[in-house]
């Protein structure tokens, strides 16, 4: 026989599972349904009501493959991705840790325009950063497609970082200055490896940001050997019409990876975000 | 851990300096004309042609793909302030924009091209298509008059019909007149058959069809004297106009729901043969094409009311291309321009993409359904090349009155005198600003 608070307990539980269930369905239904259309043909998408296809066509990932010469893309979009988060975790996790611990003339000022830079959207830079990249050559050049997109994720991660270090107590650098250590040793062992569930969020903040990243690659980059994944899906999409078996199945091959990059970092994500690393 | 992460930042440092130096440096190869453009279902029909042309005259295009269109907007806009721009390229803003790259010198003025041997090259191209590329004498923009673009096909609005549909209904030929349009929509009716469809939830779609029959009711001129304010919209012509759509619903001829239904919708209605006649843009072709191949249509003008004016649908140039003015190709990019609206190139370039040719010629080489569209671009008009173009809030007020027509909310005389009070308080205003 079960007690009152049991049953509250329960209804409590059955309640918070069926909200839980309902947001689940509404992110994976979403996932589900391009699934489902990748598997269909461009008349069946949009006839077959059904919620499984009667038929399925395994064949439109070899053609969305093929056709959108996602060979080259996947290899250009991880050689970007891994490079701008590399470099976004270097240079902002350095720049916040000198922001939060280091006295510097003009620091506050820096500062503040780093977050100031996060207030101007992107395509308004656009006319301003090609003519730059012009200038210094860098225009159809990975290495001018990376620094640019190591400066676009730059002012977000400098504030997370900064306000996870501000919390980091001071008696840990205390006590790895009094066994010797340097600034950048100190950043190295101590601030880097605390601020792990920080840096989880913006690696998977900023890989989500570059591998759907189009917009940029088209402004500076005229190679198609050049260009990211999102090129590759272009393709299906006319002015008109859209092919959208092939489309799908596109988005399902460059959804992969990151849902990989997601479901390998949840743990430290979680962490993340529950210690308050997006708090800024 | 740490070994790992420091090889990985040395792969990765090494990957940033080895891709860098990969592309860096490359000199534009002074034999190559470049041409930079945003329609992606056209370019490997493109790239095709270019490859034809270097086989023919040994002259390489590198064409370049930069889509969507905004994308490819952005990038055109850059590459001007940088004074990067290709040798062919197109401009997709406003005329006004076109205007300011003319004024800049980013395009070439091709009148004399156009004009060489007796204007052979102008003669073989619709007018229509290459007056979206021609500025007149006196233009408000004060361009030099001529021509600075060519295009490469062209688009219209009609409507299409559904052969099988009519078949099932005992409908021999498509209807020419309205009445023969109502008959077919009460004969489809009785065998259960959904008469018309169209995006009418996109508000331009509902004045498209409005001024096609406001052209073939009253005439152009008496358009242009409205939108100057001389003729009101309570007019009897006016009221006609806005009876049509009355008729139309009266008659249980529109699908349920046509005022909140956005163009792809009703693609899908028609290309599924749930409804026997559609309204619908030359582009439609593609569209049902891809969703159903099978589809036995064709396309007809909107039968006409009366027979004292013509009827005029909506259409004009597609997609267009401009010479840059700074480039040492520009011969050579103009050669190439000639040469891809030439019949054979237009035909191709037709067929492979299913839009409309911009080239006359070009009608005899391509399929039917495609030269049923092209031919009627003698009976095109559009807004941006009237004389006078109607107030904004009148436009949405005329045309937001059509769909409370059609959901039977109010009367056409209603709309009319509503339409005419709008127009009456914005004359009353813009002459208030004046003083």
């Amino acid at each position: 026989m079960l007690n009152k608070y049991q049953i509250k307990g329960m209804f409590k539980s059955t309640f918070l599972h069926i909200i839980l269930m309902s947001v689940a369905a509404t992110c994976l239904f979403p996932l589900f349904w391009m699934l489902r259309c990748s598997l269909m043909t461009n008349q069946t998408v949009f006839v077959d009501k059904s919620f499984f296809p009667h038929e399925l066509h395994f064949m439109n990932y070899f053609q969305a493959w093929t056709e959108g010469n996602f060979g080259i893309y996947f290899i250009n979009s991880i050689i970007y991705t891994t490079s701008v988060v590399v470099g976004i975790v270097v240079v902002s996790s350095l720049a916040a840790y000198a922001f939060s611990r280091l006295e510097f003339p003009g620091k506050k000022v820096f500062f503040y325009m780093f977050v100031l830079a996060m207030m101007i959207p992107l395509p308004g830079s656009f006319v301003a950063l090609f003519d730059l990249m012009n200038i210094i050559g860098l225009v159809n050049t990975r290495i001018g497609y990376i620094l640019c997109m190591i400066n676009v994720g730059l002012s977000m991660s400098i504030l997370l970082l900064k306000t996870f270090f501000d919390k980091m107590p001071p008696d840990l650098e205390d006590a790895a200055r009094i066994d010797g250590c340097g600034r950048l040793r100190i950043w190295w062992n101590v601030a880097l490896p605390l601020a792990r569930p920080a840096l989880a969020v913006i690696i998977i903040f900023n890989s989500l940001n570059v591998w759907n990243e189009y917009i940029l690659a088209q402004l500076l980059l005229s190679d198609k050997n050049l260009m990211p994944l999102q090129r590759g899906l272009m393709v299906f999409q006319g002015s008109h019409s859209v092919d959208y078996p092939l489309l799908m199945a596109g988005l399902t091959i460059a959804a992969i990876p990151i849902i990989a990059v997601y479901l390998f970092m949840q743990k430290h994500i979680i962490k993340g975000l529950s210690s308050g690393a997006v708090v800024g | 851990m740490k070994k790992l992460l420091k090889g990985f930042l040395i792969c990765s440092f090494l990957v940033l300096i080895g891709s860098g130096l990969s592309c860096s440096g490359k000199a534009a190869d002074p034999n190559t004309v470049t041409l930079w453009h945003w329609m992606n279902d056209r370019h490997a029909a493109i790239e095709e042609l270019a490859s034809r042309y270097e086989e023919q005259t040994g002259i390489k295009v590198k064409v370049e793909l930069f889509a969507p269109p905004d994308a490819y907007t952005q990038r055109i806009i850059a590459s001007a302030q940088s004074r990067v721009l290709p040798d062919i390229y197109g401009i997709l803003d406003k005329k006004e924009i076109f205007a300011s790259f003319i004024e800049n010198g980013f395009v070439a003025n091709l009148t004399e091209e156009f004009a060489k041997d007796n204007n052979a090259w102008e003669k073989s191209l619709f007018a229509k298509a290459v007056d979206v590329n021609r500025f007149k004498p006196n233009n408000p923009q004060n361009i030099e008059p001529g021509i600075y673009g060519v295009p490469i096909d062209v688009t219209n609005i009609q409507m299409l019909y559904n052969k099988k549909l009519l078949e099932k209904a005992g409908i021999k030929t498509p209807p020419k007149t309205f009445d023969e349009f109502l008959a077919a929509g009460e004969a489809l009716k009785r065998v259960g058959i959904t008469g018309f469809v169209a995006g009418w939830g996109e508000l331009w779609m509902a004045d498209c069809f409005a001024s096609n029959y406001a052209f073939n009711i009253m005439g152009e001129d008496k358009i242009m004297a409205t939108y100057r304010g001389e003729v009101p919209y309570t007019d009897p012509d006016w009221v006609k106009v806005f009876g049509v759509f009355k008729t139309l619903s009266d008659k249980g001829i529109l699908i349920e729901g046509i005022v909140t239904k956005p163009n792809k919708d009703a693609e899908q209605d028609f290309a599924l043969q749930r409804a026997a006649f559609s309204f619908n843009g030359s582009w439609c072709v593609n569209v049902y094409h891809n969703m159903n191949p099978d589809l036995d249509y064709g396309a007809m003008l909107p039968p006409a009311m009366n027979s004292k004016f013509p009827l005029k649908i909506w259409g004009g140039g597609g997609s267009s291309f401009v010479v840059n003015n700074h480039t040492p190709n520009k011969e050579k990019a103009i050669a190439f321009l000639k040469w891809l609206t030439g019949h054979e190139q237009q035909a191709y370039l037709s067929e492979s993409t299913k839009n409309l040719p911009a080239n006359r010629e070009a009608l005899s080489s391509i399929p039917k359904i495609l030269s049923q569209f092209a031919s009627a671009m003698d009976d095109t008009t559009h807004p941006t090349i009237w004389k006078f173009n109607e107030l904004p809030l009148v436009v949405e007020n005329f045309d937001k009155g059509i769909q409370s027509i059609i959901i039977g909310e109010k009367t056409p005389e209603q709309v009319a005198a509503e339409v005419q009070a709008v127009k009456e308080r914005e004359i009353e205003k813009a002459k208030k600003r004046k003083r």
